[in-house]
C-alpha cells in the first residue's frame, strides 16, 4: 500500500478546530496566488513597481507599461494561472486513482501523450488553430492514459509505484521520439510548432488561456463532483462500495477530469513536468488528505508554483528567458530524488 | 624454469579447446596461465552476430543514392577498384565504421553498468550518465573551450553524473527499480541544466551545442570513430580483465572475499570503465538512446545466459545503431533522421516490455 491517504481520508470526525485551519490555509494560498500575479505583472526585464501595474491595469493608456502588461505579462500570466491549476488538480487526481504518490502527467507519459496529439493535429491532419489542437491533445491524453494504465496493470503488481513510473519514463521517451520525428520530416509542422514551444508559457497570445478556460472549467468541476468519491477510494474498492459510492462511476468521472486538465494544460503550454507531482504533496502536507480540500489547495498553489518558475526563467539568464517548463523540471527532479528514496513511499 | 621462447611456444600451443571441463556446454580455452571458459552457445551466438553486422553494413553501404549493388560494394571493399570507390569508401564507409564503434562502445557500456549494478534498467543513457557528458560538452562548446578539451570534459561529466547518482540514489542498493528511478530523475535534471545553458549562451554557440547534443552520425566519421576506438584500446585490458570480473561477480561478495577478491575495487573498476565508455560515445556522436539498455538484455537472451555477455553486447550494439542510422538515412529520404530518434522511438516499448517481463518473472 502506498501512503496516499489512509490515515485520515473519509471517516475523520473533521473538529472545527482542524477546518479553521485548513480555511486558514486555503486563504493563505489564495493570498499567495494574488501575490505570484501580482509579481508576474511586476518583475522581467523591466521592472514595473505596484503602482505602475496598478495605474496600467486601470486604465490601458497605451504607455509602456500598460503595453508590458496588456501585451506581454498578462496572457502569459493567464495561461500559468490556468496551467498550473489543471496539473496540479491533474496531478491529485492521477495520485488518487492510481494510489500512487509517484503519479504525475508528465512522468506518467500522459503528457507526452497529448503533445504527440497535438504535433499529430498538425502535422497529420493539417490543424493549424489551437481549438483545434485541445481536442487532439485530450485524445492523445486518453489514449497514452490508457496505455500506461494497461500496461502496468499487465505487470501483475500494477500498484507498485515506481514500475508505474518507469513505464510512464518509457511511454515519455518514445511519444518524444516520434514527435522529434514528425517534426524533423516536415518542415511546415515544424514552423507551426516553434509557436507552440516545449514547456514555456512565455509568448502567446492571450486568447490561448481563454480557449483552454473551458476545458479546464469542466474538468474542475468533475474532480470537485469525483472528490467525496476519491476519500473513500483511498480505503479500498470494498470499503468504499460499503460507503454507498459506485467505485466505477468516481473512477470514471477523475479519470475523465484528468484527461481533461492534462490535454488542456498541454495544448496551452506543453508538456510541463513536476507541477503535478509537487503540488499535491504540498498541499496534502498542509491540509491533510480529505480530497475536498487537497484539490482545493492544489489549485490554488499549482499556479502559484507556475508562475514563481515563470519568473524565476525571466530572470536567470538575461538577456534570454527560461521557459517555465524547464525551471520546474530544475526544482522538481531532486524532489523525485528524496521521494524516491523515501522507504515508505515505494515498496518495491 | 623453462625459457622464454619454450614458454613462448608452449602457449601458442594451447590455445586449443581443451575437453569440456564442465557441464552446459562450455569450453576451457587455455593461453598460458590465463584461461577462460566459454560457452560454445556465445561463440556460435557471436560469429552469427558478426555475419549480421557485416551483411548490415553492406547493406547500409550499398543503399542510397546512388544505388551500389552488394556485389559492387564487395569490390570495393575488397580494394578492386570499382567507379563506386568514392561513395563506399569515402562517403559512407566513414560513417558506418563510426556506427560500429559507437554501438560496440554502447554495449559494452550497458553490459558493463547493467552487471555491476545487477540491474537490467540501469543503462547510462536512462541514468543520467549519458545527460552528465552531454552537460559538461555543452558547458565546453558554449564557453568557447578549445575543440581538444569537449571530449575530455564530457568525460569528466559522465563521471561526475555517476558520482552524483551513487550519492542520491544508491540509498536502497542499486538493484532496486527505485535506483534507476532516481536516475531517471538525475538525467532529468541535467537534461534541463542542459537547456539552461543551450538557452543562456550566444546563438551560434547554442545551435552548434544543439547540433552536437542529436544523437546523430550524419556528418560524422573516422575522427569521431578514431576517438571511440581509441578509448576503447585505453580500456581494454580492464575489459579482458571484465570477462572473468564478470563472472566472478555471480559471488556474492563474502565469497568472493574468502576466495581472495576484492568485489568493492572490481565494482568500482567496471563501473568506471562503463561510464567512461558510454561518455566517450557520447561525446562524439551524442545520445543514441537506449542502445546501451537494449543490447545487454538482446544478447544475454541469445547466448541464454544469466549475465549480459560482453562480446556479444559489442556485436548487438553495434548492428543497432548501423541498422538505426540505416533507417534514418533512408526511411524518410531526403530527410534524415538521426539515429538516436530511431533508437528512442524502438527502446521505449523495449523497456516497457522488460519491465512487464521482469515483474513477471518475480510475481
Amino acid at each position: 500500500m502506498t501512503t496516499v491517504a489512509v490515515q485520515s481520508a473519509g471517516l475523520e470526525t473533521s473538529p472545527p478546530r482542524r477546518d479553521r485551519r485548513r480555511l486558514a490555509v486555503a486563504v493563505g494560498a489564495l493570498a499567495l496566488l494574488g501575490l505570484a500575479v501580482l509579481a508576474s505583472f511586476a518583475i522581467g526585464s523591466k521592472p514595473l513597481s505596484p503602482a505602475q501595474v496598478w495605474h496600467a491595469l486601470v486604465a490601458a493608456d497605451g504607455s509602456e507599461a500598460s503595453i508590458i502588461i496588456w501585451e506581454l505579462r498578462m496572457p502569459r500570466t493567464a495561461i500559468g494561472l490556468v496551467v498550473g491549476a489543471a496539473l496540479a488538480v491533474s496531478g491529485v487526481l492521477l495520485q488518487a486513482l492510481t494510489r500512487n504518490p509517484l503519479a504525475e502527467p508528465r512522468i506518467m507519459g500522459i503528457s507526452a501523450g497529448a503533445s504527440l496529439g497535438v504535433v499529430v493535429a498538425i502535422a497529420v491532419f493539417g490543424v493549424g488553430t489551437l481549438a483545434g489542437y485541445v481536442w487532439f491533445g485530450i485524445a492523445g491524453a486518453l489514449v497514452a492514459g490508457l496505455l500506461v494504465f494497461g500496461i502496468a496493470n499487465r505487470t501483475r503488481d500494477g500498484a507498485n509505484p515506481v514500475t508505474l513510473a518507469l513505464v510512464g519514463v518509457a511511454m515519455d521517451a518514445s511519444f518524444g521520439a516520434i514527435v522529434v520525428a514528425l517534426l524533423s520530416i516536415d518542415a511546415r509542422t515544424f514552423e507551426e510548432y516553434r509557436f507552440w514551444v516545449v514547456g514555456g508559457i512565455a509568448g502567446r497570445d492571450a486568447t490561448v488561456a481563454a480557449q483552454v478556460v473551458p476545458f479546464a472549467l469542466v474538468g474542475l468541476m468533475l474532480a470537485a463532483v469525483a472528490a467525496r468519491g476519491l476519500d473513500a477510494l483511498a480505503l479500498g474498492d470494498d470499503v468504499a462500495r460499503g460507503l454507498g459510492h459506485r467505485v466505477g462511476l468516481v473512477r470514471l468521472s477523475g479519470g475523465a477530469a484528468a484527461v481533461l486538465l492534462i490535454g488542456a494544460g498541454v495544448a496551452a503550454a506543453g508538456p510541463i513536468a513536476f507541477v503535478g507531482l509537487a503540488v499535491p504533496h504540498l498541499a496534502r502536507a498542509l491540509v491533510g488528505t480529505d480530497h475536498r480540500w487537497t484539490l482545493l489547495v492544489s489549485g490554488l498553489l499549482g499556479p502559484v508554483l507556475l508562475l514563481a518558475a515563470d519568473i524565476i526563467g525571466r530572470l536567470i539568464a538575461p538577456p534570454g528567458e527560461i521557459p517555465a517548463g524547464i525551471v520546474t523540471a530544475l526544482i522538481g527532479a531532486p524532489l523525485l530524488v528524496i521521494m524516491v528514496r523515501r522507504a515508505r513511499v515505494v515498496t518495491s | 624454469m623453462t625459457t622464454l621462447r619454450e614458454r613462448t611456444a608452449d602457449r601458442a600451443l594451447a590455445v586449443t579447446t581443451a575437453s569440456t571441463t564442465r557441464p552446459g556446454n562450455r569450453t576451457l580455452l587455455r593461453l598460458g596461465r590465463a584461461s577462460l571458459l566459454v560457452r560454445r552457445r556465445s561463440v556460435f551466438v557471436a560469429v552469427g552476430l558478426l555475419v549480421v553486422l557485416f551483411a548490415a553494413m553492406v547493406l547500409s553501404l550499398s543503399l542510397g543514392t546512388p544505388y551500389v549493388a552488394p556485389v559492387d560494394v564487395l569490390r570495393s571493399l575488397s580494394g578492386a577498384g570499382t567507379p563506386y570507390d568514392l561513395v563506399v569508401l569515402d562517403l559512407r564507409l566513414p560513417r558506418i565504421v563510426l556506427a560500429v564503434v559507437a554501438g560496440a562502445a554502447f554495449g559494452i557500456a550497458g553490459t558493463l553498468i547493467q552487471s555491476v549494478s545487477r540491474n537490467a534498467l540501469a543503462s547510462p543513457d536512462i541514468i543520467g550518465i549519458t545527460q552528465g557528458a552531454g552537460l559538461a560538452a555543452t558547458i565546453a562548446l558554449t564557453t568557447g573551450v578549445a575543440a581538444a578539451l569537449v571530449a575530455p570534459a564530457a568525460l569528466a561529466g559522465g563521471l561526475f553524473a555517476a558520482a552524483a547518482l551513487l550519492a542520491l540514489g544508491s540509498k536502497h542498493g542499486l538493484a532496486a527499480q527505485r535506483f534507476v528511478l532516481a536516475g531517471v530523475a538525475v538525467a532529468m535534471a541535467l537534461r534541463a541544466l542542459t537547456e539552461v545553458v543551450l538557452l543562456s549562451a550566444d546563438p551560434i554557440d547554442g545551435m552548434r551545442a544543439q547540433i552536437w547534443l542529436v544523437g546523430t552520425l550524419a556528418g560524422k566519421g573516422w575522427t569521431e570513430a578514431t576517438y571511440i576506438a581509441i578509448t576503447l584500446v585505453v580500456l581494454l585490458p580492464v575489459l579482458l580483465w571484465a570477462g572473468w570480473a564478470l563472472n566472478s561477480s555471480a559471488l556474492d561478495d563474502d565469497t568472493a572475499r574468502g576466495l581472495g577478491l576484492r568485489p568493492t575495487a572490481r565494482r568500482v573498476g567496471l563501473a568506471t570503465t562503463g561510464v567512461l565508455a558510454a561518455a566517450s560515445v557520447t561525446a562524439q556522436v551524442g545520445a543514441v538512446d537506449f542502445v546501451a539498455l537494449v543490447a545487454p538484455q538482446v544478447a544475454r537472451r541469445l547466448v541464454r545466459a544469466e549475465r549480459p555477455p560482453l562480446v556479444c553486447a559489442a556485436l548487438v550494439g553495434a548492428v543497432l545503431v548501423v541498422l538505426a542510422d540505416l533507417a534514418g538515412r533512408r526511411l524518410f529520404a531526403p530527410t534524415q533522421l538521426p539515429a538516436g530518434v530511431l533508437t528512442a522511438a524502438i527502446g521505449g516499448p523495449y523497456l516497457i516490455f522488460l519491465l512487464v517481463r521482469g515483474r513477471r518473472r518475480a510475481a
